[in-house]
């Protein structure tokens, strides 16, 4: 039998600094800043949920600015050119990304969900405990990766709300 | 050539185009579809000579796209570039005749290495 450790924060640091590397900060000038544990940013967050043999959520949380700057690094435009379509589809691959990485870490097999994406609140997530969490710091704004398990059923049923 | 870039990301479909001129596969004529469902009707009507398709998209899934294409003969080169790169869906994308699975985030040198047997 396959054993299937936790993911770690460094995990998730290893998988951003790879999608940092080849998306947003190909030239190595603005990286992915690893913060102590803090304050998890609410104005914009984007989620996938994984079902199967693990059920949960991959989580990225962002200030707005942060939001922003993804946007503009995964498009190659300017930070004031972007709009909120624009947020909304890049947060959403970048959840996608991170979460189809994090889930090669965890037990098969499973399915990985389309992005879900909010703004202006942070998700709910109801019965999920914390594996962990990368609080990143980016352009001096926050945004965190998180891996959330579902503890109940309820995890099945996706955990974007108010 | 003409390739088919299947995305129901418009960020992603611009990332795939970007990358492809950064490997130096420039004046191809590109296509593209935001949801499975307008893959194979574009791989159908459009007669591309690759796809370059996502694995996990709206109305039908990379895969699905890929068996109705095969099961109907048309044989057009098809490769994923997709977030998900476990041994199953490697295996599922073979069984269903993908010639390659290219694993985001991905570099020029990744697409180099799958894509210059089919482009180079």
């Amino acid at each position: 039998m396959i054993e299937y450790p936790s993911p770690t924060a460094d995990d998730l640091l290893v998988i951003a600094e790879q999608v940092w590397t080849s998306y947003l900060d190909p030239e190595g000038v603005n990286p992915l800043i690893q913060m102590p544990p803090g304050e998890t940013p609410k104005e914009v967050s984007a989620a996938v949920s994984v079902t199967g043999a693990w059920r949960g959520h991959v989580v990225i949380s962002f200030s707005a600015a942060a939001s922003r700057h993804a946007a503009a690094g995964l498009l190659g435009i300017g930070y004031d050119d972007v709009s909120t379509a624009d947020i909304t589809d890049a947060v959403g691959e970048l959840v996608n990304i991170i979460g189809g990485n994090v889930k090669s870490l965890l037990p098969e097999p499973s399915a990985l969900s389309l992005p879900h994406v909010q703004t202006g609140g942070s998700g709910h997530w109801p019965n999920v405990k914390e594996v962990c969490s990368l609080f990143g710091l980016w352009h001096n704004e926050p945004l965190t990766v998180s891996v959330l398990e579902g503890t109940s059923s309820a995890a099945e049923a996706g955990g974007v709300g108010a | 050539m003409k390739i088919l870039i299947a995305d129901d990301s418009r960020v992603m479909r611009q990332i795939v185009t970007r990358t492809l001129r950064q490997a130096g596969y420039e004046g191809h004529d590109l296509v593209e579809a935001s949801d499975g469902r307008e893959a194979y009707n574009t791989a159908k009507s459009e007669k591309p000579d690759l796809v370059l398709s996502d694995w996990n998209m709206p109305e039908m899934t990379g895969v699905e796209v890929l068996r109705q294409l095969r099961s109907e003969g048309v044989q057009v080169p098809f490769g994923f570039v997709t977030s998900e790169g476990t041994p199953e869906m490697r295996q599922a994308a073979e069984a269903a005749g993908a010639l390659f699975l290219i694993t985001k985030p991905f570099t020029p040198e990744s697409f180099k290495d799958a894509l210059d047997s089919i482009l180079g």
